[in-house]
């Protein structure tokens, strides 16, 4: 059956169906071994209207390999053999572009005689690409869900698997045939059995989207597991609910961890509050006895001079009075340490430095010290004034003591200024410290270096503590013989 | 008026009130004291000599901590009390904690915060203000 055009009209028509549908028309006539294409065959293969086909150059159009041997065999058994084909295959377009197509053939038989081979070509690329890109992602998808390191399911509206990953297995001790005999329902931890039927509930009607939740579940082995669930509901394009997508965390370990740390954290509070305590047995407690030694020592004086006109009471009047500054300088440091919110204020570092200098007047005097100042009038620092006087008298004092004997002490003042700190060098030209030998315990309570008799070692523990408090910190560079240069870093005032 | 008559200290601990009692003698500072070992006891019996208006002492030296009733709590219900003679209020305390010494501040009636150990001059300078406010 050849396709003859009645009139101009129904091929017209004709045309317009091919076009639209993307099918094109094709025969062979065997005794001519003429081929015939349609025009919408001709678009398909990207070949102008006027070319004309030969069997050969048709299938030459199908990609080499299995395309092109799969058209040779089902034309050839069309021929000889009857047999019709319908076949997705890809083609080479005449302008090189790879395309599938679906060809469907016929024999035409007139005396046990294949005559013709007629047939259907139409382009079904983007539909078979469209469908091979979704197989992909789906594939992937159903990969990710397999492999997720998060137990993922998917669920019916009553609670019962769809599916499930290995990963939701894992966490729960289960093979996976033995958990398809159970359900979401029957793992979940009794106690919180209700607040996901709500949950689910309130999906299915809609007042609730997802629903997330740390709750238990039970193992395999009956243990309570600690997990983070997410559901959603997945509804079709009415709205109507599908089924729950489930999400579950196993936080068993993350829960061990946080236990650890709330423990640790707890078992820290407690010794901060019996340090606490500690601080004020010092201040309080270990005061008072001090104290009482102190006025009974005054009395002794007073009622019983003859007393203390031996070798042995002024020893215990040092040790007293030793005690007292321990005790004192113990009760400054526990005080900066348990000062939680410390107010800074900002103060003029000239100022607060001259202030300080003619709070010691006497021993500058004294000492013949010299003091250069070369900070600039209008520099402010954020500090807590007693904490400033105290650190500028420590350096003040220790570079007195620690002068080069037969020579006064000379203590230059100056600043850098940074982003954030002004830094305040403070050199000293005196004995000098061995930083390699002490540097590490430079800082440390009750290092002393020098065999002053002055030296408590302490001043520089609090200093430190001090300077840390306000937000700063302390460098030091020092060359025995040479002198010292601390440097401080102090919080500057915007 | 050249000499304080009466002297209240309050204080659990008994070496302290030993060497306050003779630090007193020696510094001539009052003509008479009298010892109560916690705020509730100091609080009971000043309660009854404020209303019978004798041996209303001048001065209070009033401690800390002390057990049953520490200052503070003496404090808050001293304050309560309405006395026709000015008693004059201070804080003797071996503590040097700053919180201690703030909050001294917020109580009107109390002269001063001073830390143990108390010395002949401190004595002094106590009279002073008492005899001269």
């Amino acid at each position: 059956m050849q396709v003859t055009p009645t009139n101009d009209n129904t091929l017209f028509l004709l045309n317009f169906i091919q076009q639209q549908a993307s099918i094109g028309t094709w025969e062979y006539h065997v005794e001519e071994e003429a081929l015939q294409w349609s025009d919408e065959t001709k678009r398909i293969h990207e070949l102008s209207l006027d070319y004309e086909p030969e069997i050969a150059s048709g299938i030459s159009f199908y990609k080499e390999g299995y395309s092109r041997e799969t058209i040779k065999k089902l034309f050839a058994d069309c021929l000889e053999h009857n047999k019709n084909f319908d076949e997705e295959l890809e083609i080479v377009t005449a302008k090189g572009s790879e395309k599938w197509v679906r060809a469907i053939g016929m024999a035409v038989m007139e005396d046990g005689k294949c005559i013709k081979v007629q047939g259907l070509f139409q382009d079904i690329d983007e539909k078979t690409k469209n469908i091979k890109a979704l197989a992909f992602k789906e594939e992937q998808l159903s990969k990710t869900f397999e492999n997720a390191v998060v137990g993922m399911a998917i669920l019916d509206l009553n609670g019962q698997w769809i599916e499930f990953n290995k990963s939701l297995c894992h966490i729960f001790g289960y093979k996976k045939e033995e958990l398809q005999r159970i359900s979401y329902l029957d793992i979940t931890h009794p106690e919180d059995l209700k607040y996901d039927y709500q949950a689910m509930a309130k999906m299915m009607k809609g007042t609730k989207h997802n629903y997330e939740a740390e709750k238990r579940f039970i193992g395999k082995n009956g243990n309570a597991i600690w997990a983070l669930l997410s559901m959603s509901i997945i509804r079709d394009d009415d709205g109507k609910p599908q089924h729950f997508v489930a999400q579950i965390n196993d936080l068993t370990h993350m829960k061990i961890h946080r236990d650890e740390v709330n423990q640790l954290l707890e078992t820290t509070e407690n010794q901060n509050k019996r340090l606490l305590n500690f601080a004020h047995i010092v201040s309080h407690n270990l005061r008072s006895h001090y104290s009482n030694l102190d006025m009974l020592l005054d009395l002794v004086k007073i009622d019983y001079p003859d007393n203390t006109k031996n070798d042995i009471f002024p020893h215990i009047e040092e040790a007293v009075s030793h005690l007292g500054e321990t005790v004192e300088n113990l009760n400054e440091v526990a005080s900066i340490n348990i000062k939680n919110a410390i107010m800074l204020e900002p103060i003029n570092l000239l100022g607060n430095l001259n202030k300080v200098i003619k709070g010691m007047s006497a021993l500058i005097l004294d000492s013949k010290t010299i003091v250069v100042k070369d900070i600039e009038q209008h520099l402010r620092v954020m500090a807590i004034p007693a904490y400033l006087d105290s650190i500028l008298l420590n350096f003040l004092t220790n570079a007195i003591k620690y002068k080069k004997p037969g020579k006064p002490a000379h203590i230059h003042f100056h600043t850098e200024i940074t982003e954030d700190h002004i830094i305040l060098h403070i050199s000293d030209q005196g004995l000098g410290i061995d930083l390699e030998k002490h540097g590490k315990k430079l800082f440390g309570m009750y290092k002393t270096f020098h065999n002053h008799k002055d030296s408590r070692g302490l001043g520089l523990f609090i200093t430190k503590n001090q300077v840390e408090a306000l937000g700063g910190k302390i460098e030091v560079t020092s060359q025995l013989g040479t002198g010292t240069t601390f440097s401080i870093y102090l919080k500057k005032h915007e | 008026m050249n000499k304080i008559d009466i002297a209240c200290i309050i204080d659990d601990d008994p070496i302290f009130i030993f060497g306050a009692k003779r630090m007193m003698e020696l510094a001539n500072f009052c003509e008479s004291f009298m010892i109560f070992k916690n705020g509730k006891e100091a609080l009971n019996n000043l309660k009854s000599l404020i209303k019978t208006g004798e041996n209303i002492p001048d001065v209070i030296l009033l401690d800390i901590n002390m057990p049953v009733m520490d200052g503070w709590e003496f404090l808050d219900e001293f304050i309560k009390i309405e006395s026709q003679k000015p008693i004059t209020i201070f804080i003797v305390s071996s503590s040097i904690d700053p919180t201690d010494q703030d909050k001294v501040k917020k109580y009107q009636n109390v002269s001063n915060f001073i830390v143990k150990p108390i010395s002949i001059e401190t004595l002094k300078s106590i009279s002073a203000k008492v005899l001269n406010p």
